[in-house]
């Protein structure tokens, strides 16, 4: 026994010892490193060599968060060669930004009370010391604008816009010189990263113009658009895309052209995509309608078309092109959904109840059973229920059982509730009824949706997983006080029941199929607005 | 007879110089400088507005208990710390029944530590049922309290100027406090609607402006407004305000608020409520650092956009900081015993205090710990002890070295 803890007191020690001698090789390495980085620096024949050294070392130091060690070194190179100064300076005011960032981070409040001013100060400083000493064709030059603008943009205060002002001139500035163009896109990625996005776009305009100017293959401009989408970077990849395309249209026949287009559109409209823009998916749908009509969208593409469209929330064109596809494909394997989203669309989005009902009795008179199918039956009871035609309703929701034939427990159910409301007199479902007046009634047609944000998540869910359902309702601002919103969900909630105090919940679909989510948001002055979910299960 | 013509013009220049000089100025008035930048003068010198809000409710008790009449006089033992700690402005939200009780507050405070005081109105916004500021009968009664108000006090020495209001504005939306008129019910644009109470109630504002100017041309009238919503409608019908007293909860910064405020109605700005809360709701625990972080960016922004700071919008008069002590009773006003307990359960939810967010359903603002001081349950000298907490001792700091830079025009002088 004794010799059993003595043996594991000998590992517990011998494992310390490895790890002391792995840190202290660990650091020996980046001591040796940074020492190999400087002799670079010193002897470095051009900026751009030393600047790639620099970086390198900063990396180091940033990665073991040594910003004050960072500075120290960044002193006595400077004070060794007075030709990096500037350089040493940016860096300076880099590492001061990236320390105080680091000190909110992790809270260490001891320092950044103690030295935050002296920090900020430096970043102002030795950034204005950068300035001074370099041209406007100087890449530093250009990062300390661009360091100066990010402070200043952190810290909303005054100056962020003229520093905003200053940033944009400086890299129009530099652009004019024959050096690097890369500042320019760095500066472009942190005014997107930002949010800055018409500025991030004059920017990266800035870039691609510079790019085509060089001799760059057509072939290599896509490839270069490709990687800018895998790297989430959308408003740079469409616009390199769009240059592309440019260069490649005049010559390209209609039959080469299409392909290459209805690839850029799949990538931009495909639903999990992390650079997927629905907007500028249907811009490039319509240069391939442009280029080969409507007869070149096979039906697969058609349905790719309404889907986006219906995922940029553009209702009415995505209501066109589900129609445009159950007429040329009648047998479309999307013709169900697509039938039953028109009558949705239709119905609540468009307040056209009529049509709607044309669109869910195309699919009642259907023999095959589909998901569709007993959704549409159960909208057409709803509608009849609403319209207070009992007996109507009554008859649809009993079909929708016998159809059934036992699967679709969800809308049974949900049929049930209906039948048992009708058999004892009793009215429709408040929510559901507050969701048909809003979207229904003549005197609501105040009531665009534009205020209520729905959302699902994952966008497209699998069946018997779980879907996170959020709502944002746009109010006026109240203040302390906390205004109270009622949140009135109906439709297909699948297995939740979320409470009126609730803004999301998360459910569960057992079947695949097409569901809807209503919800109406009533503050203490009335219904803020209306909301609907379409979320397709697989 | 040219002598008799050169003594009667020096007469008379001697007599309209004489004249000149005796109209004195206003004890506190608001100087208007170049580029629409504005300076406070408080007794012929510039003055920064180092504030708290302040509201001393013991532990127990809830916010009808009268703090005036105690007889352990909160407030002396209060203003010396704030004196301690650089204060010079404190912001009451409305005075009290017993004039003689409030006048001891403002006068002890002035007296013994230099401390002048904010006096503000609620303006009728919590009667029951609602505020009624279509209505002529409801206008009066509220207008003869603020006249009474102004008589009482204005000749006090330690009061700085009047606050009208607080975030009345935020029941033009009809979301809080709602209120109407036949006129506006008749309207069936929600927008008009909201249009046509900011009208009824900023003209309001103007006509008790210039009520108050006549009986008291020594203190500046602030218009109290929740963000800037609204302030379009008040540049056209409320121009007689002197300065906007404005409620801020936006983080870590007051954003693009100054310039804004130039661009909509260019008055200056005195923020009258700001501040964080000193209880981290996502961790559960007491965060003063957290609390420190967001007042001193706060004030550093503020001094940013004071008049002296010539690189700013310069319309920023100062601030009061929300509160001076934190108040037990807050979380729920109608149980007595949970007055006795500092509640942890958020009351609302801001984004902006980014620590905190991730917080059960985004609730992460503590209204029970908002607090310079903190209130300990032991009881010193009749009164709960008071524990200043860091941001007592960081805004100190601040105040006494406001840099803002190095950057000589950077620099912020003392006040």
């Amino acid at each position: 026994m004794r010799q059993g803890r003595r043996k594991i007191r000998l590992f517990i020690v011998q494992c310390s010892l490895f790890c002391v001698f792995l840190f202290g090789v660990a650091c020996a390495q980046d001591s040796a490193k940074v020492d190999t980085l400087k002799q670079q620096i010193m002897q470095a024949k051009s900026k751009e060599d030393s600047y790639a050294a620099f970086e390198e070392i900063a990396d180091l130091y940033f990665d073991a968060n040594k910003y004050n060690e960072f500075v120290s070194f960044l002193d006595s190179l400077g004070k060794e060669k007075k030709e990096l100064e500037p350089l040493a300076d940016y860096f300076t005011a880099l590492c001061r930004y990236y320390q105080l960032k680091y000190l909110e981070e992790v809270q260490n409040w001891d320092e950044y009370f103690a030295q935050g001013n002296t920090y900020r100060d430096q970043i102002v400083a030795s950034a204005q010391k950068v300035l001074d000493a370099t041209a406007p064709g100087d890449a530093p030059h250009l990062y300390a604008r661009l360091i100066l603008w990010k402070f200043h943009k952190d810290q909303q205060d005054a100056f962020s816009d003229e520093a905003l002002e200053n940033l944009m001139r400086a890299a129009a500035e530099y652009a004019q010189g024959t050096a690097d163009i890369m500042p320019v896109k760095a500066a472009a990625d942190e005014l997107s990263a930002y949010a800055e996005k018409g500025k991030s776009r004059e920017l990266y305009k800035i870039y691609v113009n510079r790019v085509l100017s060089s001799d760059i293959r057509a072939e290599d401009l896509k490839n270069t658009a490709a990687d800018f989408y895998e790297q989430g970077n959308s408003e740079l990849a469409q616009l390199v895309y769009d240059a592309y395309l440019e260069r490649i249209s005049k010559d390209c026949p209609k039959g080469k052209l299409i392909p290459i287009l209805t690839d850029i559109a799949r990538k931009f409209s495909s639903p999990e995509a992390k650079a997927g823009d629905p907007l500028y998916a249907e811009k490039i749908f319509q240069r391939i309608e442009e280029a080969g009509g409507k007869e070149t969208f096979e039906q697969e593409l058609i349905y790719l078309r309404a889907k986006n469209l219906e995922k940029a929330k553009l209702y009415a064109q995505a209501k066109d092109a589900y129609i445009g596809l159950t007429r040329r494909f009648t047998d479309s394997p999307h013709a169900d959904e697509a039938n039953f989203k028109t009558g949705i669309i239709y119905t609540y989005i468009l307040r056209d109840a009529k049509n709607g009902k044309d669109y869910f009795e195309k699919l009642a008179r259907q023999e095959a059973v589909t998901p569709q199918v007993i959704s549409a039956l159960y909208q057409l009871g709803l509608l009849k229920q609403w319209e207070a035609d009992n007996s109507g309703a009554g008859d649809y929701y009993q079909r929708l059982i016998d159809k059934a034939k036992g699967g679709y427990q969800q809308i049974v159910a949900l049929a049930q509730e209906r039948l048992k409301e009708i058999n004892a007199a009793k009215p429709l479902d408040y929510n559901l009824q507050s969701l048909l007046d809003a979207g229904l009634k003549e005197e609501n047609a105040g009531l665009d949706m534009t205020k209520l944000d729905l959302k699902s998540s994952p966008p497209v869910p699998k069946k018997n997983k779980e879907v996170e359902i959020t709502s944002v309702a746009y109010t006026a601002e109240s203040g302390c006080t906390q205004v109270q919103i009622q949140y009135l969900w109906s439709g297909d909630l699948g297995a939740a029941q979320p409470a009126s105090t609730q803004p999301s919940f998360s459910t569960r679909y057992d079947e695949p199929g097409t569901y809807i989510v209503g919800l109406i948001a009533v503050s203490p002055s009335g219904i803020i607005d209306r909301g609907l979910a379409i979320i397709d299960v697989q | 007879m040219k002598r008799f013509f050169y003594f009667t013009l020096t007469c008379i220049f001697l007599f309209t110089a004489t004249a000149l000089a005796a109209k004195p100025q206003p004890k506190v008035y608001i100087k208007k400088l170049k580029n629409s930048r504005y300076q406070l003068i408080v007794d012929g010198k510039p003055y920064i507005v180092k504030g708290v809000c302040y509201n001393p409710i013991p532990i127990g008790q809830n916010h009808e208990y009268d703090w005036w009449s105690d007889p352990n006089k909160p407030w002396l033992v209060d203003g010396k710390l704030m004196q301690e700690m650089g204060v010079n402005t404190i912001r009451l939200y409305q005075g009290h029944e017993d004039p003689q009780e409030v006048k001891q507050v403002i006068r002890d405070l002035y007296q013994n530590y230099g401390i002048r005081t904010i006096l503000g109105h609620w303006l009728g916004f919590w009667e029951y049922p609602c505020p009624l500021y279509g209505d002529k009968p409801f206008q009066e009664k509220v207008k003869k309290e603020i006249l009474e108000m102004v008589n009482l006090y204005k000749d006090e020495p330690g009061i700085l100027l009047w606050s009208l209001g607080n975030e009345n504005n935020y029941s033009f939306s009809g979301q809080v406090n709602s209120w109407s008129s036949d006129e506006i019910d008749k309207e069936p644009d929600p927008a008009t609607q909201k249009f046509m109470r900011a009208k009824i109630y900023y003209s309001f504002i103007n006509a008790l402006a210039g009520e108050i100017h006549k009986i008291d041309p020594n203190h500046p009238v602030a218009l109290g407004n929740g963000e800037l919503i609204g302030l379009e409608v008040a540049k056209q019908f409320a121009p007689d305000v002197d300065l906007i007293s404005c409620i801020i909860y936006r983080g870590k910064t007051f954003g693009n608020l100054f310039n804004s405020l130039k661009a909509t109605f260019d008055k200056p700005i005195l923020i009258v409520e700001f501040g964080a809360d000193a209880y981290d709701a996502y961790l559960k625990k007491e965060d003063q650092n957290m609390q420190a972080f967001f007042l001193e960016s706060q004030w550093r922004q503020i001094y940013e956009n004071l008049a002296e700071n010539k690189e700013g919008p310069g319309n920023c008069l100062g601030g009061a900081m929300f509160e001076w002590t934190d108040e037990w009773w807050k979380h729920n006003e109608n149980d007595a015993e949970a007055w006795k307990a500092h509640d942890t359960e958020s009351n609302w939810s801001n984004g902006s205090y980014y620590f905190d967010i991730k917080a059960p359903k985004n609730m992460n603002m503590n209204e029970e710990w908002f607090g310079i001081v903190a209130l300990s349950e032991e009881i010193a000298d009749g009164l709960n002890k008071r524990i200043p907490r860091k941001a007592y001792y960081v805004i100190r700091e601040f105040w006494k070295k406001p840099d803002l830079g190095k950057d000589k025009k950077r620099k912020v002088n003392k006040k």
